[in-house]
Formats: C-alpha cells, structure tokens, sequence
C-alpha cells in the first residue's frame, strides 16, 4: 500500500543511497572470486529463490483477502481453471479443454485426469463447484463475487466436467475463471472462510505448498510433490517481509534476496553506477497492464466541454512527465490497453504536445484573458481548479509538471494531496473533486464496463468522473456479449477511438514494471514476453555452484 | 496509603470509558472505513460486496450504537477480531472448534517491542547516569562540553537516516550484522546458543539506534539533578565530615538526584509498549508501532481501539506507579500523600 510515510522515508532514503554510492562507491571491490555468473548453466532441480515483499498477506484466500500481496504468494499454492500464456493467450490450467455452447451461454469445462490436493485427495469437479459456491454464497463478502454472480446454473455431470451457464453470453467470464483460485472442499465445507485457519495454513494444488508462516517475518513455500502440473525447479520460495523499499535494497545489495521490484531511480542511476551490483544483477523491465491519468470531473464546468478537455489534452507534454517523473521508463499511450496487445488500437495516436492548438480551442470555448492577469476568463470568472491525487510521489510531480503546462495558456491550478482512505470516501464518493491524478491497474480482458458505462456512477461505483456517452455504453455492451476474438477486438478498437476523441481523460503514461533478479537465477526469458517474465518461473533454476552456502536445507 | 490506590484504581474507570470514547469518535470521524482501502480500487471489486462488509463489521450502524457494541464487548475484555488481518484476534489467541490455535495481533507484536524498549532503556540508562554524573562533576570544563556535544548530534540525527547509514555500513559493506528482520532464515536450526546470538545480533541495531538518540534527555536530567544537588548544604556537610569525594558523590548526592528519574522512568512505561513506526519499518520488525500505523491507515478500528484501550491503561497505571515509587522514594512526598 502507499502512504504518507514511506513514501517520504522513501524519497529521503533515495537521497541517502546516492549519497553512499558517491560516498562509499569505491570501498566496495567488485569482487572478481566465486563463480562466473554469466556463463551458461545446464538446468538443475535445487535451491532457494529468497524475494521479499513490503506488505504481508492478511490470509491466503486470495478471493476473500482481496490484495495484491495475498494473491501474490496464493498464486503459488492454488490453480485456477484457467491461465494466461506467455503471449497473454487463454489455456488451460486444471483443464484440459473448454467449450462454449453454440448460443454462447454455456461454457464446458473439461478437467485434467488424475488430479490431486497436496494432501493427496482427489481434486475434482465437486472442488470446482465448491469455491464457485463459496465466492458467490451471501455470506462470503467477496470483492471479486460480482463476475460469478452473473452465473444462472453450474453444474457437475461427473468428476471430470464443470459447466456454468450465464443468463446471457457474457464475454468476460472466460477471463474471470483464469482468476478464481479453486479451494478444496474436503478441508473448507462448513467453515467461515472469513475466519477460517485454512487461510493460514493452506493446502493447494500448484507447484508449492506452504511449509512454515512466521508471522511478520516470512513465507516459506516448498515444492509440492503433487503439483497438478508438473515439478517446479527452484525447491524453496521464501518471501520475507520488508515494508521499507530502502532496507529490502540494502538487502539486496548484501545478497540476502534475489528478486527485488525496482523503482525507475534505481534501476536507472543507482545499479548502472555501481560495477559491483551491475556484475550480480540483472535488470528486466516489461510494461505492466496499469497506466497513469488526469479524469476530469464531467458534471462540472467547463469540463463538460469536449473543446476544454482536448484543449487540456493537447496542453499537457506527457513527454515531459515520463522524462522527469519516471526516468524515461514508462510510454505515452493513446487506449486504456496495454499497448502491443491484442485490445491496442494501433491506429490511434496520443494527443500531442501542441499549446498553439490548446489556447485556439480555449478560445472557441469562449476563454479570454479580459483583464490581463495572465489567467483566462469566461464571463467573468477565471479558470481555475484544484487537482487532487493520494499521496504517491509520481502523481504529485507528475501534477506539478501539469500545473506549468496548464499555467502556460492561462489555467491556474492548484494541487492538492490527500491520505488514501480520506481521498477515497472524502472526495471520489462524493464526486467533490474537479480533476483528479490517479492510475487504473486492470486485468487482461478489455472488458471495462465498470470504468466507462454511464450506468456506473452511483457513489462507490467506478465511472466517478461521470463519463456518459451512448455509443461508448453501446459498445461496452456489446463486448461483454461477443465471445470471438476478433469481433471482439474491433468492438474495442472503436471504443478506444470514441474515448479518445472525447478525452474524459488525459492518459498521462503507461510505467514499466521494473525488476532486478540476482544473476544466480536462470531461464529467464529476456526480453520479457507480453505475459510478463514471471510467466515460466516454474523454469527458473539456480545452478548448484551458484547457491547460496550459508543457508542449509 | 492503602485507601489512596484504591481510589485512584477506580478513578481510572471512569476515565478510561471516557478516553475510549474520546478515541472512538476521532477514528470515526476520519473518513473512509475499512472496505476503502487501495485494494478496493479494483474495477472488478463491486460496491455491493463493499456494502456487505460494511454490515458485516457494524459499520452501516450510528457511530454511537458502534460504541456501545465495543463497550459491550469490553466489558467482558473481549477485544474483538481484527478487520483487515483475516480477523485474527486483536488482544490474546482464540482456539476454534478444530483446535487450531489463533494467535492475537497485539500478543504477537508486544513481547517483541517491549523487549527492544526495555533493552533500549536499560542502555540509555547504563549510559546516560555516568555520562550526567561526569558531565555535572566536570561542569563546564571540557568532558561537560564533549558530552553535551555529543548528546545534541545524537538528539539531531534522524534516526532513520543513522539506521539506513548503519545498515548500510555494518551490513552491507562490512557484513558483520543483519540488515533488517528479527531472525536468520536458518534460524531453526542453530543450538540454543547459536539462537541467542542471532537474535542479539538482530537486535543490535534496532536496539542502539534509538538509545543513541534518547540518550541527550536522560543526561541532562541526570546533569540537571546532580547540579543541584551539589550545591546543598547537606552535601558540604558531607564534604565537611571528611567523607571521601567518591562516597559523596555516589551515596549521597546521587541518590536524590536520580529522583526525578523515577517519573520519567513512569511515564515512559506506556511508551515501552508504544514502538516506533519508522524503526519497526526500517528493520522490519512486526511490533507495536507499525500494527498501530497500518491499522490506523487500513481503519482497522478494533485494533487501533484496541492498542489505545491499553495504552492508556498503561499511561494511567504508569502515573500511578511512578507517584508510589516517589512517594517510597521520598519522604516528602509520602507525608504529603498520606495527608491528602
């Protein structure tokens, strides 16, 4: 999570390291002894890949936990019908095969033979149908129920089948089954999954099992003779808990963990001015599927004019921001899709950086600077608002750098930063805000019905900037009904022009994911494939003379 | 004497109700609830769960009806479950009904923060006596003036810029102690011996650093008291006696001016259990500073309710043991007291 704290710790620490690399760079010989951690190694079963994470699980039903942290450790230990491919293409996971029924509304899944819990008992359908009771039972309070509500029946013919049938085709549901991480039914019926200990001390079908949670300090994940899939290479995954960015890079600079997600200072400066870091370190960076924008409040003036809002647009050098706000490692995109995907409007270009045109079109909106003050008026009041984001230090400069832009043709902005649960409940609930920074982190379907439908604005609800256009509601609407790929493609090609041509938002710019892996660990692939470098970390090996010798099994 | 701690045990009451509601209404009055944390931002999260959570925890209730189901619960020492931990007990472990043991946020995180405290003080005060002592005995003269220097960069230095400093120097460069954690991920299998050291040497940072930077008050305490104490007549009669220097200085002026110590030594028992935030980040240990200000930022309201309903007990227990230990000290005071 981000806070006021560490982002400020963290900012100071930044300061602090780059005065210990100029302070201390050449105390630290590169050491030139051990192995040769470039040259290739045959791939091996062994060792220990030591991560760490700055927050820790509140349990490990990640359905129920609902954070990032949670899935990020349960995706380990628990299988979902269906995957994502290392070119983001859908197939199966604890199925073999899948069919969707001629009027689109029933979907087939067909389960591998032979399945098994750690624990040894059969996985089977009955588990399927179990954790799609569990998520959509009225008792269980689950952020994610709402794809599963959608479903009419589900249904287990024999041990091996599980089908669900929707009230109507529903286009998303392929995507949401590749998120649902099936539970055992054996070890979970009759519990309260939200207090149950399975959540502590689970018992999964995937590559690891969890052998020991110390509470505050690790995760230790160990191989699972069981595993559904095949056998994992690394034996051990241990995850230990750092909340401090700056302590978990000084344990990485130590060779206490190998695998470290980076911030654009120090994969940028930081590693590449120190020979001893560069020698052990690599550095992968692959775009994630979240990006950063400014959302106008729709239902206040101006900004219910397309003219002001393209005006903005083209005033803002997004540029500018990836630059200075993220060292160049992130880019400027034009559609609320990872860019080189399949959803990806390739024919669409971002509002270019064009202040000429800003003012031209401010002026047809019937801006002019009456009085001379350097700020545009219209009739008589000058145009001014206030930009709030949480308090997370891109947002802040990146609205900084906008507030020079938007002062150049005459807008006076203020900027406002406000603690994540007030900003929320405070502001973007009650729609009291005119402009807000924020970022959308969205999954792999382009199904954004809850960001873009006009039906989507009640208070708590996800379109708050108040974005209503009936060709856009037309077009969500028929994605989620449109099962083939590639008329669902068109469908989301033209929903990308019409948004950005009317410019509820300015898309500020899409980071890198930025991670830095000891040299020790292999098969990774490099350049990272669309689905991210994680996608084969079940391949991943640690060659015996590159382990680690002081910590023993 | 008897009659007096009675009273003021039952004076706490009374006071820790009001203080508990005190609380109770400031962390309400702060918007956003549990369900508006960042992982709600999710656009596949639906309001509607966010509503049945909502009714699941009682917050869709007026504040007022809130509170009256926490005092009902209190008044059994029912702390309640956590909201944002799997509700996990706030206070002591609960059994469910397959004998799987839950262990509580706050009986995790105490022992581990009162022990970095108590060793803390315990070195703070192992330094900060002598050094007074030296400082007020050499007033003025070049030890004075090299204590007190020290004393104020120690006090000036932040202390999570020293901590990344040290890390880096002794954990990094030099490798000789861990950078952050509490334990060796070997940890299980050391002998006890071996257990012990690694703990110890987990500890020594999270340990000094604060101790460092506490150091300057308890000094100048010690100084200030000394100082005066000096300058009593009673302390030239001793002189005057023929008493060697070393038997005035440690049995007789000593003794009264660690007086005031007592009181800090009293007030600071609630900031024993208190812990620091930045610390507890920076090295990664899960104690009571950072379970307050995560709870504090997810609205974890059981727990926050929970670390103040005993901090304040303890303040209030603090008070009171620091006045008995004075008025025991001190028969000054013990008169007084067994007149009011």
């Amino acid at each position: 999570m981000t806070n006021a704290f560490s982002s400020f710790t963290q900012s100071a620490s930044i300061v602090l390291v780059t005065l210990i690399i100029s302070a201390c760079g050449s105390s630290h010989n590169p050491s030139t002894s051990g192995p040769d951690l470039s040259k290739p190694y045959p791939s091996e079963a062994g060792g220990i890949l030591i991560s760490a994470m700055t927050a820790e699980p509140s349990g490990l039903i990640s359905m129920i936990a609902g954070e990032s942290a949670s899935s990020a450790i349960s995706s380990n230990i628990f299988n979902t019908l269906l995957k994502y491919d290392k070119n983001l293409e859908l197939e199966g996971d604890l199925v073999k095969s899948w069919e969707i029924s001629s009027d689109q509304k029933t979907i087939i899944f067909r389960l591998k033979p032979g399945l098994k819990w750690a624990d040894d008992k059969p996985l089977t359908s009955a588990d399927v149908l179990f954790t799609w009771q569990a998520v959509t039972d009225d008792k269980t309070a689950s952020p994610y129920a709402s794809d599963f509500q959608l479903v009419k029946k589900a249904e287990t013919p024999d041990p091996l089948t599980f089908t669900v049938t929707y009230a109507q085709a529903y286009a998303p549901a392929l995507d949401s089954w590749a998120g649902l991480q099936i539970l055992p039914k054996h070890l979970l019926q009759g519990q309260d999954l939200h207090t149950t200990s399975f959540a502590r001390n689970p018992v999964g079908s995937h590559y690891y099992k969890l052998d020991r949670w110390t509470h505050g300090e690790n995760l230790k994940l160990s191989r699972n003779p069981n595993s559904v899939l095949g056998q994992a290479k690394i034996d051990q995954l241990i995850t230990r808990i750092i909340p401090d960015n700056s302590a978990q890079f000084l344990e990485l600079m130590a060779d206490n963990i190998d695998y470290m997600g980076l911030d654009p200072i120090k994969y940028s400066r930081i590693i590449p001015a120190r020979p001893e870091l560069q020698q052990k370190l690599a550095l992968y960076k692959e775009l994630g599927n979240s990006y950063t924008y400014m959302g106008f409040n729709l239902k206040h003036k101006p900004f219910n004019d397309v003219r002001v809002r393209r005006a903005i647009n083209y005033a803002i050098d997004k540029q500018e921001i990836i630059d200075g706000v993220y060292l160049g490692l992130g880019i400027n995109i034009a559609s609320p899709y990872k860019p080189g995907t399949r959803w990806s409007n390739p024919a669409l270009t971002p509002y270019p950086y064009d202040p000429a045109k800003a003012r031209q079109l401010l002026k047809e909106a019937g801006f002019a600077d009456t009085d001379g003050d350097g700020i545009l008026e219209r009739d008589g009041k000058p145009f001014t608002f206030e930009i709030i984001t949480n308090q997370n230090k891109e947002r802040e400069k990146s609205a900084v750098l906008i507030q020079r832009r938007l002062k150049d043709v005459g807008i006076d902005v203020k900027i406002r930063a406000i603690e994540w649960a007030s900003f929320i409940s405070r502001f973007i609930k009650t729609g009291d805000f005119d402009v807000v920074v924020l970022g959308w982190g969205l999954g792999l379907d382009p199904d954004q019905f809850n960001i873009w439908h006009s039906s989507q604005q009640a208070p708590g609800q996800f379109n708050f900037i108040g974005y209503h256009n009936p060709t856009v509601d037309q077009l969500l609407e028929q994605g989620r009904l449109e099962l083939n790929p590639d008329k669902r493609m068109k469908i989301y090609h033209e929903f990308a022009r019409v948004l950005l041509d009317d410019s509820p938002i300015v898309y500020l710019s899409a980071g890198y994911g930025l991670t830095a892996i000891h040299k020790r660990v292999k098969g990774i692939d490099d350049p990272a494939p669309p689905a991210g470098i994680g996608h084969n970390s079940q391949d991943w090996y640690i060659p015996q003379p590159l382990r680690r010798n002081e910590i023993s099994q | 004497m008897l009659k007096y701690i009675i009273k003021r045990v039952l004076w706490m009451i009374p006071l820790l109700v009001g203080i508990s509601l005190v609380s109770f209404l400031i962390m309400h009055l702060a918007p956003g609830d549990i369900t508006s944390n960042e992982s709600a931002f999710n656009p596949k999260a639906s309001e509607e769960s966010r509503q049945k959570l909502r009714e699941m925890y009682n917050l869709d209730k007026p504040v007022i009806v809130q509170y009256g189901l926490w005092l009902k619960r209190m008044a059994t020492l029912d702390f309640g479950k956590s909201f944002a931990s799997h509700q996990k007990p706030v206070f002591w472990q609960t059994t469910d009904k397959d004998g799987n043991v839950t262990k509580g946020l706050i009986q995790e995180a105490l022992p581990i923060t009162l022990m970095i405290n108590l060793l803390g003080l315990a070195i703070t005060l192992l330094l900060a006596i002598p050094l007074g002592i030296i400082a007020a005995r050499k007033y003025l003269g070049w030890q004075d003036r090299a204590i007190t220097l020290f004393n104020f960069i120690g006090f000036s230095i932040p202390g999570f810029w020293l901590s990344l400093l040290l890390m880096y120097w002794l954990g990094v460069v030099n490798n000789w102690f861990p950078i952050s954690g509490l334990h060796s991920l070997n940890y299980d299998s050391f002998d006890t011996w071996g257990k012990i050291k690694d703990s110890l040497s987990h500890l020594f940072l999270p340990v000094i650093i604060p101790s460092i930077t506490g150091l300057a008050g308890i000094t100048l305490f010690v100084k200030n008291g000394m100082l005066d104490v000096l300058h009593q007549d009673y302390i030239t009669t001793a002189r005057a006696k023929g008493l060697n220097e070393h038997k005035v200085i440690y049995t007789h002026a000593l003794r009264n001016a660690l007086l005031p110590l007592i009181t800090i030594i009293g007030l600071s028992i609630p900031g024993l259990i208190g812990g620091s935030v930045i610390a507890e980040t920076i090295f990664a240990i899960p104690g009571m500073g950072k379970l307050f200000y995560d709870a504090v930022l997810m609205r974890d309201f059981p727990v926050v309710m929970g670390i103040l309903t005993i901090g304040s007990a303890l303040t209030l227990l603090g008070n009171l043991l620091a006045d008995l230990m004075y008025a025991w000290a001190d028969p000054r005071v013990r008169r007084g007291v067994v007149k009011g």
